[in-house]
């Protein structure tokens, strides 16, 4: 193979990367930043699925809103930060906090014996009670009532330690409180252990459910905010919530979210859907769909060039080049995408020191692993060109590189059109992963509205229309690609 | 002028060519004869080095084909192939197969390099195929067209690989004709055919290539009417 030619190969490879990631890293910004003012800026990383501590307020302008929020707004502006927010799946925030994406959590997280081991945490500053949810028509009221019966919590929650001990119980671990709500109206699990607040909202608004708070002495410990071991922020903020007990600024602000009856919203029919109330919502899924786009088309874009590069390595006469791109097919095939996304995400920051921004690295993650498929099948399409074809070329004189991309790739294209359409579908698809990165894709925020409506099907059923759309338009494109292909017929 | 010394080529145990030498003048046009398998494609194909040679010397115009610092790629741009298959690019029309190649290798500009695409399809008489597809052409028409792509590169040696085995007899003639055309322009010319009628009235060489070996090389009028070796002999028997 031309060594200028891998040279010339390298070099725009390292340009596209570059441009994606600029790209990437834009559209990546968290969806929510607050401005407090001049200074620095402090991560606070957060489960925005937890009304009213927080959730998105996906029908107002997409901002991270709650309890959490507020108090988190009101320190910072004491200590003179500006705050930045960033949303994440529960059990993700302490892996956040260890990788220093985020400088604190306050993600109504209590401060357990196991976390503690992890994490710093500062002086509590809320005490939730646990609480049994269940059907009416069952109405659990002690932990004893459940000895035997399916229990739900939320994985990562500290309602994870109160059912612990329960031999005869059979636990369900769910990443969301939506998912858990659903579930007890399913029939899956008989009883849900939530905090008081939570179990307050869903109950006013489920006509079918009932709450029970669980006697204290078995409830957890309080909410507090937790900082990466050895964080200076600690102590600093620990003065802010001593000054905030006192003054009753922190009473004021759980006031404004617990004290004042919160206008009732309808109580969900059991049966039937209610479209209607997506309406507020659909700005929100529409951007989410334009993330999903975006992210579908950088990866697409990098698979491809990069998976041409390793099929290129594959036929090459040069033996190294061939091992590269043997092994990294069977490493990127071999092992599980979720996998490698969270790998790239979580490892970067602590390998590199660079905080990789999460669309990026999950563009990354989704090019690498497709790049491996599209390899096999880009050899394939090269293998199938006539021989001839090459030899025409070179008793021309056209150098190898020209031959490549105008002889060679064009017809290798046409060829496996239909194969590359599969895996761009895939991808889309695919691409509701990232929500585990928190990545504000069309799933994730369909799963936004249903914790913030307790609409359990509606957002899913919307997220999943507007992706067979997508796929739709995709193939239709494809369609008319192919047919411009084959006018030389 | 080429100059073979001793070319050998094997294929694992399979000896193809056992020593060839020979001398092409600046203008000849050599007819390759001989039975299948007799190493007739190969030699052709060593000439601008598709095949790499095992053993043995090529030099065009004193320039070593296997020598490490010969830019094979712009040797390779001096000589021209047609193959029995046309291999035309299917993916660009009649036109952008002739201007391709001196557009992207030589550096024509498009304005020139069409202006002599119209000339050479005008040559092999397909000028108003200049823009469709080469699918939609009969097989003698993809071969003249794959012609006048070679000669879009200004050659100064052409190579025939059995140009008009894979036709329909009636596409036969409109090929020939073409090159019978090009020979007597003073072109270098190698072409292996199974055309006798045609070697006889175009050639002023006649290889005869059996077993690998170069058995006989003579004037036409010579070689079919008296032929030295045996086995030339017996081969025209059957054919003619």
């Amino acid at each position: 193979m031309n060594n200028k030619f891998v040279r010339r190969i390298i070099v725009s490879l390292v340009c596209a990367i570059l441009i994606a990631g600029c790209w990437l890293a834009i559209a990546g910004q968290p969806a929510s930043a607050a401005g407090q003012g001049g200074g620095k800026t402090i991560v606070m990383g957060t489960s925005p699925d937890y009304p009213p501590y927080e959730n998105v307020d996906a029908a107002g302008g997409g901002e991270i809103v709650g309890l959490d929020i507020d108090i988190a707004k009101h320190i910072a502006d004491k200590l003179g930060y500006k705050l930045q927010i960033a949303g994440s799946d529960f059990d993700g925030l302490i892996a956040a906090l260890q990788s220093r994406r985020v400088d604190f959590v306050m993600s109504a997280m209590s401060a357990t014996e196991e976390r503690k081991k992890s994490v710093d945490f500062s002086d509590t500053y809320y005490n939730a009670r646990n609480t049994i949810v269940s059907l009416k028509k069952h109405s659990y009221a002690t932990l004893d009532d459940l000895k035997d019966k399916r229990i739900g919590v939320q994985l990562g929650s500290t309602q994870e330690s109160v059912v612990a001990g329960m031999k005869g119980a059979q636990i369900t671990k769910l990443s969301k409180i939506p998912d858990l709500m659903q579930s007890l109206k399913a029939d899956r699990i008989d009883a849900a252990i939530v905090e008081d607040a939570v179990a307050a909202d869903y109950a006013g608004t489920n006509a079918d459910l009932h709450f029970e708070m669980i006697p204290a002495e078995d409830s957890g410990e309080g909410y507090a905010i937790a900082f990466p071991k050895g964080s200076p922020y600690t102590a600093e903020f620990n003065g802010v919530l001593q000054e905030m007990k006192a003054d009753g600024a922190l009473q004021a602000i759980i006031d404004n979210w617990f004290g004042t009856e919160k206008e009732a919203e309808p109580a969900v029919k059991n049966r039937g859907l209610d479209f209607k109330r997506l309406e507020p919502y659909v700005g929100y899924l529409v951007r989410g769909t334009y993330v999903t786009l975006l992210f579908t088309l950088v990866s697409a874009l990098f698979g491809f060039i990069w998976g041409g590069i390793l099929s290129l390595f594959k036929i090459s006469n040069v033996a190294p080049l061939r091992w590269f791109s043997t092994v990294y097919t069977s490493i990127f095939r071999g092992t599980p995408l979720l996998l490698q996304l969270l790998i790239i995400y979580y490892a970067v920051p602590q390998l590199f020191g660079y905080t990789i921004p999460a669309l990026l690295a999950a563009g990354l993650a989704f090019g690498l692993n497709s790049a491996a498929y599209l390899s096999e099948t880009i050899r394939g399409g090269i293998l199938a060109v006539d021989k001839g074809q090459r030899e025409a070329a070179l008793s021309l004189g056209i150098p190898y590189r020209t031959m490549m991309v105008s002889i060679i790739f064009p017809q290798a294209v046409k060829n496996i059109l239909p194969a590359l359409v599969n895996e761009c579908v895939a991808l889309l698809k695919e691409s509701s992963l990232v929500s585990v990165i928190a990545v504000a894709d069309l799933l994730f925020r369909a799963s936004v509205i249903r914790s913030t409506t307790f609409l359990a099907f509606e957002p899913l059923l919307a997220a999943g229309a507007i992706y067979y759309v997508l796929v739709l338009i995709l193939t239709s494109l494809a369609r008319l690609l192919e047919r411009r292909m084959r006018r030389s017929d | 002028m080429i100059n073979v010394e001793d070319l050998t080529k094997t294929y694992g145990k399979l000896e193809v060519l056992k020593g060839i030498s020979t001398t092409v003048e600046q203008g000849e046009v050599v007819a390759i004869i001989g039975p299948s398998g007799s190493g007739k494609s190969t030699f052709l194909r060593c000439l601008n080095l598709l095949e790499m040679p095992t053993g043995g010397r090529i030099a065009i115009d004193g320039v070593e084909l296997t020598d490490p610092k010969t830019d094979i790629t712009r040797i390779r741009q001096n000589i021209g192939m047609v193959f029995q298959h046309f291999h035309l690019f299917p993916h660009m029309t009649v036109m952008d197969n002739l201007t391709f190649a001196p557009m992207r290798v030589k550096g024509l500009s498009k304005e020139e390099a069409r202006a002599k695409g119209y000339m050479l399809l005008e040559r092999v008489g397909l000028k108003d195929k200049a823009d469709v597809f080469p699918s939609k052409l009969s097989g003698g028409q993809k071969q003249r067209v794959a012609i006048a792509r070679s000669l879009a590169m200004d050659p100064e040696i052409m190579l025939f690989d059995e140009p008009t085995s894979a036709l329909d007899p009636e596409m036969v003639k409109e090929v020939l004709a073409v090159i019978r055309d090009l020979a007597s322009t003073g072109m270098t010319m190698l072409i292996v055919t199974h055309e006798m009628k045609f070697a006889r009235e175009a050639a002023d060489t006649i290889y005869f290539l059996d077993g690998g070996r170069l058995i006989e090389k003579a004037e036409p009028e010579r070689f079919f009417s008296k032929p030295q070796s045996e086995r030339a002999a017996r081969f025209l028997e059957q054919v003619l």
